[in-house]
């Protein structure tokens, strides 16, 4: 194996992956500080922060063997110039001094923030990046004590709406191009470029062209400073102050890996989590919006339509009742049970196995899909995180006409979790003539046909597992507590700076934005209690684990895989989407 | 150093009338080096052909000296793709404005030794790149080389041979980053000057991701010369380690100011007294700076027996750079020199690499305080701080080429620079 | 300016542009120049015609039109005069000629006259070191080796619509040597 000593350190490299100096550091868990460097796009090593001594072994020319000094140690030939670790390819013997170990690296680093910081803003306090920002965390570590820069900063432009989505303040711009090589290289949008020249340059768009980038968001989180904010996000919280959840996108079918930041139960934003096999470091600026549907317009409590067309909320005793007695009303051959590609997997099969237990045949589901709103890269055809879930579990598949035809005939008609009247499967009177039910975490249109509203657990509240497009299948982390969990007793939820120590007394801890929800199983469970059937899940943990043990293509997967291996690849075979 | 400098016939653009029509170049023996190599494709192998220009040791005369046949012999072997020669014609380096005298008064000598160059590397495209403020002289050129095609010299089949090349001509638009080598060739493909890091060099990955060399005009006009009169007689023009004619640009307070033909290793203050007609007003010699603004500059008193070829200038502290030699009074004021010089470079920075992009604005700023007269002591040492954070530590050299003025200048002038910050408004009285 | 356009023969010239590369992109500056002489700028609107014409992202041509400093990114004057002040020129008296001639027109550096026939820059080199101090004429011709006399006159002959001849700048001793051969 060829071998590299750093810092005096010996590590072996795999000759076959090409690698890169800056990225074998990282990969050792060593540190070396950079801004512009990014392993998904081209390396145009001009943040210059990278910097370290690099050195090769002499070698005999006649014989091929390393030449030794006096000391019986390699000959070491330095190059003569500092050299940018990210665009250094690694060679055989090279010995590389990082800021670690020599002071001439240190100093040389410091010199290059020294430059980078003289007309930079400083402005942190106001700056949505402080917390997180590059600049910030390599200047704390590596900056030079004070400023030398005594003569005026240059000024360039503030506060400009670059799109509808993101914002641009040209000042804190250091020039590390990453988000005009993004639109360059992952987007292919090729909206941004850099303009004018020397300490005046910034990136911005084409003329009168703005950065409507369906990925534009992307560009703010890869921004090594605050230069580019989200202009939905910007000056709502400290980075600090939020916890963070990783879950899955659900507002497609690609199921684009994330992070849900929140506070006070709020989820505040989503970022994409790093996941190669699905989303590398991207996502849609669309499933960033979803947001939105966690924490507002959600059903809360739940209603019974009483007279007319009036929605009222009741308890939940009244609903289980209510639900108990109709369920009890009716033949089971009357009853169709409808599933939902929006819906996760395990509350799909409680679903559907609960009301088959009282003779209902399987429930139907038809896949939502949009064709040609996909763009073959994380926006697909798609519109519902689970698919392939349902698929899975065996519900029966489908098209929106038989769902039409099964509802008109049906007397009771229960659904899960889909606006099927707001994605224009059923219009609202198809539901006139039956008793509908519908489990759902936001107000529709279907919900509000409904004569009877069960809240449940949105993606943001609950464990649950999703399987996209490709048939890879991943799980969600509760992110939000409702009106029935508490964060600090249920060890699967993330606990942030304020939740560890802010108290009661603290302005920022309100109940307000608890969801008086409950998952699907929680609520069955009660349904179940009062219809007299065994039925009873704890957890979806306890789901999932019935369903790897009842279905083959389940059978080795977990949450423990799922976790250690950012999803677990199903060997699915990719159907032709049905319209 | 041959001392008979002054009996030298210029060679790169001697003194015949309407040398640029290609008759009168055919005339004078133009175009026979390309025909011989040609024609005896046996003896002159592409192979023996950049030998000879290697021993030649034809050193870049753009600035960096490096020797043009080690150049030409880093391409690859053939691979059936494009291979390009870029030649060079942006210069900009203030005090430089010797390439516009080829393509005015002797195109065809370039012509004929970029077609040798690309003989030898087995190139099929010529770019030339000339400065956008150029234009006139990219017509001159044009000229010259419409009239190179109409005579075969350049397209398919040349002189009836198998040997195929075309000679592009385009201009820039205003950028002295373009002079770099690979921020012209980003500037070729249609793009922001911004230089590449390297490796890859050029002669693996170039324009358009092909094989690729780069060489200056003038560089090239010394080829023809060398393959009609051989390694060795060129070997004796001038001085050992840096040999050939040049082109002098003189400029600055001189009597006769303009460019000049004459051998490497003139001594300078020949070349400002005799050549250059002496200091105007007849006052005293202050400074130069001998090749570009770049070059660090040499006091008066530092340029006894100093002659213009590299390892001379370098045991006084300087540098050959383009041969542009800018010669300043006793009545220049040097930070006001160093401050333009400084103005230039940040002006021109490309903005990519941060020591450079941030440092040269910084230089600038602190130099135009000490030239207002609110200069102070430590400001000295923060120049040179600056300097020495900024050197070595980018993609291109244009970082160096800023700092060496501003180190060189200060050290070399402190007493002036002192003086200023005494008298400014932050003096203690 | 809604509805820019290329004549036919426009864009044969841009074909012709562009096969002298091997891609469109290549043509990105020579487009630009073209489009300039046709407007007198590359504003924003003539920079979108070019993006579209070479079928290029409007911001790669935006960028490029932004780092050049000879593309005129806003109207100028009919007479665009560039005047270098850069080491050579400074030494030479660039900086009298610059301010003579912000004096006699009025103007500062990177100003217009009103009645828009003028503008006067102040540049970086030019390359015309030995022929200091000196001026371009709009992107076109050196007028060099100035004096406060010889730039009167040349504001007094562009007034009149009458552009300098380009100057030859024979090398010193090859005019003597010619000089000799002819007498």
């Amino acid at each position: 194996m060829p071998e590299v000593f750093i810092d005096g350190k010996r590590y072996e490299y795999d000759e076959e992956k090409d690698e890169m100096l800056l990225q074998f550091i990282m990969d050792q868990g060593l540190e070396v500080p950079f801004f512009c460097y990014h392993p998904s796009m081209s390396i145009p090593a001009n943040c210059r922060q990278c910097m370290v001594k690099v050195g090769t072994p002499v070698k005999d020319r006649e014989t091929g063997e390393f030449e030794l000094d006096e000391d019986g140690e390699r000959k070491i030939r330095w190059f003569p110039k500092f050299q940018t670790s990210c665009s250094t390819r690694l060679q055989d013997g090279m010995v590389v001094l990082t800021q670690e170990s020599s002071e001439e690296v240190a100093r040389a680093q410091k010199d290059n923030l020294e430059f980078i910081l003289i007309n930079h803003p400083l402005d942190c306090p106001i700056c949505d990046q402080a917390g997180e920002c590059p600049l910030q965390i390599q200047t704390y570590k590596y900056g030079p004590e004070g400023s030398r820069f005594e003569v005026k900063k240059v000024h360039k432009p503030k506060h400009v709406d670059l799109g509808p989505r993101v914002t641009l303040d040209a000042e804190r711009c250091i020039n590390c191009t990453r988000c005009v090589r993004f639109t360059e290289e992952i987007s292919e949008t090729h909206q941004l470029t850099i303009v004018d020249r020397g300490d005046s340059n910034y990136p911005t768009t084409g003329p009168g062209e703005t950065f409507d980038d369906p990925y534009s968001l992307n560009t703010v989180d890869i921004c090594p400073v605050g230069a580019l904010t989200s202009t939905d996000f910007r000056f709502k919280a400290r980075v600090w102050e939020m916890n963070q959840t990783p879950s899955i996108d659900i507002t497609n079918g690609k199921g684009c890996n994330v992070d849900l930041w929140t506070r006070d139960n709020e989820v505040l934003r989503i970022t994409p989590r790093q996941n190669e096999e699905v989303n590398d470091y991207w996502m849609p600026d669309v499933g960033r919006t979803a947001y939105e549907r966690f924490n507002e317009n959600r059903v809360d409590r739940p209603s019974i339509k009483l007279d007319g067309d009036n929605q009222s909320n009741t308890s939940w005793n009244n609903a289980i009742e209510t639900f108990a007695e109709i369920l009890e009303a009716h033949d089971s051959s009357d009853i169709t049970i409808i599933g939902s590609p929006h819906a996760s997997v395990e509350e799909n099969y409680v679903f559907n196995k609960f009301f088959n237990l009282l003779g209902t045949s399987n429930a139907k589901f038809t896949p939502h899909i949009i064709p040609g709103s996909g763009d073959g890269f994380l926006i697909t055809d798609d519109q519902a995180p689970n698919t392939n879930g349902c698929r899975v579990i065996n519900l029966d598949e489908t098209d929106n006409d038989t769902i039409k035809a099964t509802v008109s005939g049906a007397k009771v008609v229960i659904i899960l979790s889909d606006d099927l009247i707001g994605r224009e499967v059923l219009s609202s009177s198809d539901l006139n003539d039956s008793y509908t039910i519908s489990f759902a975490t936001n107000n529709t249109d279907t919900t509000k046909a409904s004569d009877l509203v069960i809240p449940i657990t949105c993606v943001a509240e609950h464990t649950a597992s999703y399987v996209n497009v490709d048939g890879r299948i991943q799980r969600s982390y509760p992110a939000k507590e409702t009106k029935y969990t508490n964060r600090r007793l249920n060890l699967e939820m993330s606990e942030g700076r304020l939740d560890r120590f802010g108290t009661n007394f603290d302005n920022w801890v309100s109940e307000e934005n608890k969801v008086d929800c409950l998952p699907v199983w929680d609520f069955l469970n009660k349904l179940g209690d009062r219809l007299g059937l065994d039925f009873e899940y704890n957890h979806s943990r306890e789901i999932f684990s019935e369903l790897s043990d009842s279905l083959d293509i389940l059978n080795d997967v977990s949450y423990e895989r799922m976790d250690n291996e950012k999803g677990v690849q199903l060997p699915i075979k990719q159907e032709e989407v049905k319209a | 150093m041959a001392q008979d400098w002054k009996s030298f016939e210029p060679l790169l653009i001697p003194d015949i009338p309407n040398l640029e029509k290609i008759d009168v170049y055919e005339e004078n023996g133009g175009y026979d080096a390309l025909k011989e190599i040609l024609n005896d494709q046996e003896t002159w192998s592409r192979k023996s052909v950049v030998e000879e220009v290697k021993q030649a040791n034809i050193r870049g005369r753009g600035g960096a000296g490096f020797n043009a046949g080690l150049k030409w012999s880093f391409m690859p072997d053939p691979d059936g793709g494009p291979r390009y020669l870029a030649c060079n014609g942006d210069e900009s380096e203030p005090g430089t404005f010797k390439d516009r005298k080829i393509f005015e008064y002797n195109p065809h000598l370039f012509i004929e030794g970029a077609l040798i160059a690309s003989y030898a590397m087995t190139v099929d495209t010529i770019y030339v790149y000339i400065r956008g403020e150029y234009l006139s002289w990219v017509e001159m050129l044009q000229d010259a080389v419409d009239d190179a095609y109409e005579k075969g010299y350049l397209g398919d089949d040349i002189l009836g041979t198998d040997v195929s090349i075309d000679m592009e001509l385009t201009y820039g638009a205003g950028a002295y980053i373009c002079g770099e080598e690979t921020a012209m060739l980003e500037s070729l493909e249609g793009k922001r000057g911004y230089p590449r890091t390297k490796p890859p060099f050029p002669a693996q990955n170039g324009l358009w991701g092909r094989p690729t060399t780069i060489n200056n005009i003038e560089t090239l006009a010394n080829v023809p010369l060398v393959i009609n009169n051989g390694a060795d007689w060129y070997g004796d023009i001038g001085a050992e380690e840096h040999p050939g004619p040049v082109l002098y640009g003189i400029s600055g307070h001189v009597n006769r100011p303009g460019v000049y033909e004459y051998p490497t290793g003139v001594p300078v203050m020949d070349l400002i007294n005799d050549v250059a007609g002496g200091i105007r007003g007849g006052k005293d010699l202050k400074a130069i700076i001998p090749g570009g603004s770049s070059t660090p500059p040499l006091r008066a008193d530092q340029l006894d027996g100093v002659t213009m070829n590299s390892d001379s200038l370098k045991d006084v502290g300087s540098m050959m750079g383009t041969a542009g030699m800018v010669v300043m009074d006793e009545d220049t004021d040097m930070v006001e020199v160093l401050w333009r010089i400084a103005h230039f470079y940040s002006h021109e920075s490309c903005g990519q690499c941060t020591p450079c992009r941030d440092g040269t604005g910084w230089l600038e700023k602190v130099l135009k305080k000490i030239k207002d007269g609110e200069g102070e002591m430590k400001d000295l040492d923060l120049l040179l701080d600056i300097g020495n954070q900024m050197e070595g530590r980018t993609i291109c050299a244009l970082a160096d080429a800023a700092v060496w003025p501003v180190r060189h200048t200060i050290n070399r002038f402190r007493d002036e620079f002192e003086e200023r910050c005494k008298k400014s408004v932050h003096a203690v009285a | 300016m809604a509805d820019l356009s290329f004549t036919e023969e426009e864009l044969e010239e841009i074909e012709r542009l562009k096969d002298k590369f091997p891609t469109a992109k290549a043509a990105t500056l020579r487009v630009l120049w073209l489009a300039q002489n046709k407007y007198g700028h590359v504003k924003d609107e003539v920079q979108r015609l070019v993006a579209e014409t070479l079928d290029l992202p409007k911001a790669h041509v935006h960028g490029v039109a932004r780092f050049y400093t000879q593309y005129y990114k806003e109207e100028k004057g009919k007479f665009v005069l560039d005047v270098c002040t850069c080491l050579s020129c400074q030494l030479c008296g660039g900086y009298d000629i610059l301010h003579h001639l912000e004096d006699e027109l009025d103007i500062e550096a990177g100003e217009t006259t009103d009645d828009g026939m003028f503008t006067i820059n102040e540049v970086e080199c030019l390359g015309a070191c030995g022929y200091a101090p000196m001026l371009q004429v709009t992107n076109g011709v050196y007028v060099n080796n100035l004096t406060k006399e010889k730039v009167d006159k040349l504001i007094k002959n562009l007034r009149n619509g009458n552009m300098p001849e380009f100057e030859s700048m024979a090398m010193p001793e090859l005019e003597k040597r010619n000089q000799a051969a002819s007498e």
